[in-house]
């Protein structure tokens, strides 16, 4: 039995756990304002909202496509749908602004917009554009060409700015602004009444759902009836912290939450921006480092910076205890990877570099943002106070059967970075790659592609 | 004057086909298509999928109760299911049809089909040269090309080819139909063309058209991907009328991109004459539409692209052919534009070579050559008021051109990283329905006894706000609130025979209908008005502001009140307006004639930055003056501004279909990336050309669906510019610009 709220009632059920949240909303809870016009995540109009208690009884929301959600990951939650968000006859803040602004035309994207911007309001440190903007980067729209979107972002941005920003008095805030209706107050008795302590046990037939972003594209109609073991329910995996010699990341971790870690920020502050090219905002929500690096994709982009970072993972075995290795080390071939059935990562380890260090990312794809790489690639470098290499890490993917570590660069410690020295470098890291034509670009473009993104390394420094 | 769905869509309460509360025992249908692009069908055998659980039917050709056709113009040409001939992948071939969408996908997996592949042609000109055409070539003169060439000192010949382009409409095909008593069917549906859908239903089914409703609220999208292929519509009627049950049929987005039509591509070989002055004194251009295996609407399509070759330009002389080329890849349809797009493209490549050729700036050959006052067009129309220069000279002030093409010059001499580019690109758009049948159009006005007022028209809401300005222009000539006017459905049943909401015609042609209904019965109430104070002329009479006026003295006569009393007295309160638009013909023979009501014009500049190093760009900015006559709503005309270049900006960069060797569509939703609101532009500014009217439309207004989108292949050129000023070796990349094009253009040796 799962039980979750819905907008504002409690809803249990006993369908299977990998039935889809779309779904379920439109055609058992027949809330059709949800709208699916891609059943993979490519296009925002099937956002949602979900709510899950934090630690200090309060609840934290984040957009999600609804389209590749399934249920038994929303298990304990609130989930906010359009219908979710209406006032009995105003129109909420959200809604006004996109009204005043004619951000709708034929209206198929609309409610899942009015969501992501709810997002925003409930989710931006200061309220700036920027990330009014960010939060709607899953969201497409066909007919209004954005300008007017923008706009009513824009509008957004500013009634909030003057409210208090405060992340704990979020809701109260919106509550009394007329972007959120009353009820949400409510919610975190609610949600603390409803929770039950999940039994799901992991056994030798379980599918691990992570965010499901993969798998829910990949098989959607297997999974609905597959054994289904959910991260989301291991609270335990959900930290990002440090010790003396590494960044320590939970296995439950989003890719959201990591790039607004403070203490990933703290040593690499690109990363940030650098994570931005990684889907959207509504995956992003729900997509996680561990299911990046098992779904093992050779492009990746996750996994393409863990690798130039050096990182390691800790799995957790079968019969219990921790095995740790090398995030190099798990890749075996093409989608093949050092991870029994039963094995879980728990966590992730990046060692905090030492000295004086670059960190740069690079991804090309036809679309900027929301689309897979043609190429993408990663760096690390120390260099000393002589201006001399130290350790060079460089990454790539789309440019081999595995996402690639680039071998054979320990030749270069000691060198003086010059022109020279990164023509050379640029020729080892070219030399070891056998990229494919397939939809992502011709064999020929990705390895010039490479190339050059390699030595825009060494731009980005100097 | 807002779209007034807005305030129903931002609450998730409009309803789509697939809101609609299911009707019982609702069944959902899906298709079994052809798995390959040209082959015979040796042996279907569905007997399986039939056994199948929840499986409620399954059926092929020899099943439907009426005509096995659905052709757009040429109704054999498309088959609903193949009976033998397999032309295309993707072509329907069974339906299945269960109690869940689920059983019926997994049902047809059990369908067995053996086939003989035949070879099949994916390259227009290859398909020419077998002789596989739509129709006839078309071939147009005007003036001597060949003298015009001799007096040339600039000539370019080249090739230039666009793309096509998938319309992403966010709400897929859909369709849901519902058998009704006495035969009779009633259907709701995601379409663009009531009156030619109503019929396709009604032949399929095989009842008289009075036995089928055809029922549209609005569409989630459509932007031309709805106007024309009846397949979904159709089948799940024939399903429907088989099985006596109500039956659904909702396509994925990736059976919906692999499986329905798109824009035409085009491949164009021009030969294009200038003299010392930069006067285009000839152009010559051979124009290869890449339709598809059905002739669908690839014809009009055709015949505007060719009317439209010669762009925003005057030219001496030309000489015009245009062919439709059948292919073995879905039917190619409407796409916003309508072919005009690609004929722009088509000329501006050719001019861009030109001004190559001569050394000069583009921009100076484009101004010089555009469009004025007393020019006419190569089929013998003159239009009356050209505003093509106006629009350049407000653009001009307002951006300063020189300036701004000199400062790009200047950066591209400066920076090797990065490089700029920028594109000016006229409009000049002709509107109406080329087919001069098309141009009409009716509207039912019904006033109710409480004082509302209720609009039916055959115009499709697909998000254009055409419902907005119907109800706008009614309550103008009423003078009450819009909250009193409520446009209705669109449905066959009170608007029969209703032309397609396509060709940006919609608000000017049932627009202008529904204004002649409500003008006939706004006569009826102040005749009545009249007849009830005794006072002989009721042209003294007049309502402002919801009360009735005599000889502009404000009574206490409300309009609820007179309603009442009007209808008491047995004044009629409904009235059906038509309109068929004055002077229109062409002559197909001799291809002159006057196939256009009036033109709509702009000018645009467009900025771009390009990252030599990736290949990636940025669309910096666009400046726009448009010309949008007297705007009904200028939110809504903006919206569709903006929104068309958007989406022309997509075309012209980043959306590209790849495929298969065996023709499969393999850029499924993953990998088909329209713009997302981080590729729109940062600086849009869209401003409307002042004091324009239009004495040609409703209200003196103008069209304005299409004609924008051409704005948008400046991202194209402006890109080119960029790319052309890093090096001239090699030929020009054919549109999409996509970063791999451009990232091989530069590094590729
Ligand atoms: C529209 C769209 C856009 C995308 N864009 C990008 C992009 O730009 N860049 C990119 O890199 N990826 C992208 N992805 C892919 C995907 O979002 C990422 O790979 C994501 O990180 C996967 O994480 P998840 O938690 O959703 O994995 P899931 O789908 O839940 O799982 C993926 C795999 O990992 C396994 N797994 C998950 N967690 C664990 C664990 N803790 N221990 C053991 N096994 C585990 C699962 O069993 C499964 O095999 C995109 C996906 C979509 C749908
Ligand atoms: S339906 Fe497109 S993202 Fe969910
Ligand atoms: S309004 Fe139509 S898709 Fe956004």
């Amino acid at each position: 039995m799962l039980r979750f709220v819905v907008n504002g009632r409690v809803v249990e059920t006993d369908m299977h756990p990998g039935t889809i949240l779309i779904d379920f909303i439109r055609e058992v809870l027949n809330f059709t304002g949800t709208k699916e016009a891609c059943r993979e995540g490519e296009c925002g109009a099937c956002t949602i909202l979900v709510g899950s208690l934090d630690a200090n009884g309060g609840v934290s929301y984040k957009s999600c496509a609804s389209c590749i959600l399934p249920i038994g990951n929303v298990r304990n939650c609130h989930i906010v749908t359009i219908e979710g968000v209406n006032f009995e006859k105003n129109l909420n803040a959200v809604q006004q602004l996109i009204m005043d602004n004619s951000a709708s035309q034929c209206g198929f994207c609309t409610p899942g917009i009015v969501l992501s911007l709810l997002g925003f309001c409930l989710n931006s440190k200061k309220f700036s554009y920027d990330d009014a903007i960010d939060s709607l980067d899953g969201n497409l729209c066909r007919c209004t060409g954005y300008a007017s979107i923008s706009n009513a972002a824009k509008g957004l941005s500013e009634v909030l700015r003057e409210k208090n920003s405060d992340i704990e008095e979020r809701v109260n805030v919106l509550v009394s602004s007329s972007v959120l209706p009353e009820y949400f107050l409510k919610i975190p008795e609610m949600l603390t009444d409803i929770s039950s302590v999940p039994n799901g046990k992991i056994s030798k037939d379980s599918v691990i759902v992570a965010g499901g972003t993969d798998l829910f594209v990949q098989k959607p109609e297997q999974l609905q009836e597959a054994k289904l073991f959910f991260i989301s329910e291991r609270k335990d995996l959900n930290y990002i912290r440090q010790d003396k010699t590494h960044i320590l990341i939970g296995g439950a971790v989003t890719v959201e939450e990591f790039r607004n870690s403070e203490v990933v920020n703290k040593y690499f502050p690109a990363m940030k921006d650098d994570l931005l090219y990684h889907s959207s905002m509504i995956l992003r929500n729900r997509a996680t480092l561990a299911g990046n690096i098992v779904n093992a994709s050779p492009i990746g982009d996750m996994t393409i910076i863990l690798l130039a970072l050096n990182a390691l993972i800790v799995i957790e075995c079968k019969r219990g205890g921790t095995r740790e290795l090398a995030l190099d080390k798990f890749y075996r071939g093409y989608k093949k990877i050092d991870l029994e059935k039963c094995e879980i990562i728990r966590e992730i380890k990046i060692p905090i570099p030492k000295g004086n260090y670059y960190y740069n990312f690079e991804k090309v794809s036809n679309r900027k943002t929301l689309d897979i790489a043609a190429v993408n690639t990663a760096l690390l470098m120390q260099v000393d106070k002589n201006g001399k290499i130290g350790d060079l890490r460089i990454s790539a993917g789309g440019v081999a059967p595995v996402p690639l570590v680039v071998q054979n660069l320990a030749q270069f410690k000691g060198n003086v970075l010059d022109n020279n020295i990164i023509r050379k470098i640029v020729d080892v890291v070219t030399e070891q790659v056998t990229p494919i034509d397939d939809i992502r670009g011709s064999a020929k473009y990705k390895k010039l592609l490479l190339k050059e993104l390699v030595a825009a390394h060494f731009k980005s420094f100097y | 004057m807002k779209n007034s769905d807005v305030k129903m869509h931002v609450r998730g309460k409009s309803i789509f086909v697939d809101d609609i509360l299911p009707p019982e025992g609702l069944l959902h249908a899906v298709l079994f298509t052809s798995p390959v692009s040209k082959g015979k069908i040796k042996r279907l055998d569905v007997a399986r999928a039939k056994k199948a659980e929840d499986v409620a039917g399954v059926f092929t050709w020899k099943d439907v109760p009426g005509k096995n056709f659905i052709g757009h113009v040429v109704l054999d040409d498309q088959e609903l299911f193949a009976v033998e001939n397999l032309e295309y992948i993707g072509q329907p071939i069974a339906m299945v049809v269960a109690s869940t969408k689920r059983a019926a996908v997994n049902a047809c997996k059990l369908i067995k089909l053996e086939v003989e592949e035949l070879e099949a042609v994916y390259d227009p000109r290859e398909a020419y040269k077998k002789r596989m055409i739509h129709g006839k070539k078309r071939v147009l003169v005007n003036g001597d090309t060949e003298e015009g060439f001799k007096r040339c000192v600039h000539i370019a010949e080249g090739r230039a080819d666009c793309g096509p382009q998938e319309h992403f409409y966010f709400e897929t095909q859909r369709s849901l139909a519902i058998p009704m008593e006495d035969g009779a069917m009633k259907v709701c549906a995601s379409v663009q063309s009531p009156g030619i859908f109503h019929r396709h239903i009604a032949e399929v089914i095989g009842v008289p058209m009075h036995k089928v409703e055809l029922e549209i609220r609005r569409l989630g999208g459509g932007f031309g991907g709805k106007e024309s292929t009846a397949v979904w519509v159709a089948a799940s009627a024939v399903a429907a009328k088989i099985l006596n049950r109500p039956v659904k049929m909702v396509l994925s987005r990736n059976e919906d991109i692999a499986t329905t039509g798109k824009r035409h591509p085009v491949s164009f070989d021009y030969k294009i004459g200038l003299d010392s002055k930069g006067n285009i004194l000839a152009y010559d251009v051979d124009l290869y539409q890449h339709a598809g295996a059905c002739t669908d609407i690839s014809l009009a399509v055709l015949e505007r692209s060719f009317l439209h070759a010669t762009g925003s330009y005057r030219i001496q002389s030309v000489r015009i052919t245009a062919v439709s080329c059948r292919t073995n890849i879905p039917p190619n349809n409407a796409f916003r534009g309508f072919g005009v797009p690609q004929a722009a493209f088509g000329i501006e490549s050719a001019l861009l070579h030109a001004a190559e050729v001569m050394g000069v700036d583009v921009n100076l050959i484009k101004k010089k050559n555009l469009l004025r006052d007393g020019d006419s067009l190569p089929y013998g129309m003159r239009p009356e008021k050209i505003n093509a220069i106006t629009c350049w000279d407000e653009l001009d002030k307002k951006c300063n051109f020189e300036e701004r093409i000199s400062a790009v010059d200047e950066y591209n001499r400066e920076n090797v990283d990065t490089k700029r580019g920028i594109a000016i690109i006229p409009v000049c758009f002709g509107i109406s329905f080329a087919q001069t049948a098309l141009n009409q159009a009716s509207a039912l006005v019904n006033i109710y006894v409480d004082g509302s007022v209720s609009i039916s028209a055959g115009a499709v809401e697909m998000g254009q706000g055409v419902n907005a300005k119907i109800a706008l222009i009614a309550a103008r000539v009423f003078s009450i609130s819009t909250d009193k006017v409520r446009v209705d459905t669109t449905n066959t049943s009170r608007i029969p025979n209703a032309s397609p909401t396509s060709a940006s015609t919609g608000a000017d042609l049932n627009g202008m209908a529904a204004k002649m209904a409500c003008e006939e019965i706004l006569k009826r109430l102040k005749i009545f008005v009249a007849k009830r104070i005794n006072h002989d002329n009721p042209e003294d009479i007049s309502i402002n502001d919801e009360t009735v006026y005599l000889k502009d003295i404000k009574t206490d006569y409300r309009w609820e009140q007179l309603i009442k009393d009007a209808h008491w007295d047995r004044t009629d309160l409904s009235c059906h307006g038509y309109y068929a638009t004055p002077g229109l013909y062409l002559d197909r023979e001799i291809n002159k004639g006057r196939p256009f009501s009036y033109y709509s014009y702009g000018t645009s500049v467009t900025e771009v930055l390009v990252d030599c190093a990736r290949g990636t760009y940025d669309i910096e900015s666009i400046d726009v003056v448009h010309d949008v006559g007297t705007s009904i709503s200028s939110a809504i005309d903006k919206g569709q501004v903006e929104g068309a270049i958007v989406q022309a900006v997509g075309w012209s960069t980043i959306e590209q279909i790849r495929y298969e060797k065996n023709g499969k569509v393999l850029t499924g939703v993953n990998a088909y990336k329209i713009p997302d609101i981080k590729l729109c532009p940062e600086k849009f500014n869209v401003y409307f050309l002042e004091n324009s009217s239009n004495p040609f439309a409703v209200c003196n207004s103008k069209a304005v669906g299409e004609p924008p989108f051409i704005h948008g292949i400046g991202a194209y050129f402006a890109i080119l510019h960029a790319l052309r000023s890093i090096r001239k070796d090699k030929l020009v990349p054919s549109l999409p610009l996509t970063p791999e094009k451009v990232f091989m253009y530069i590094h590729e040796c």
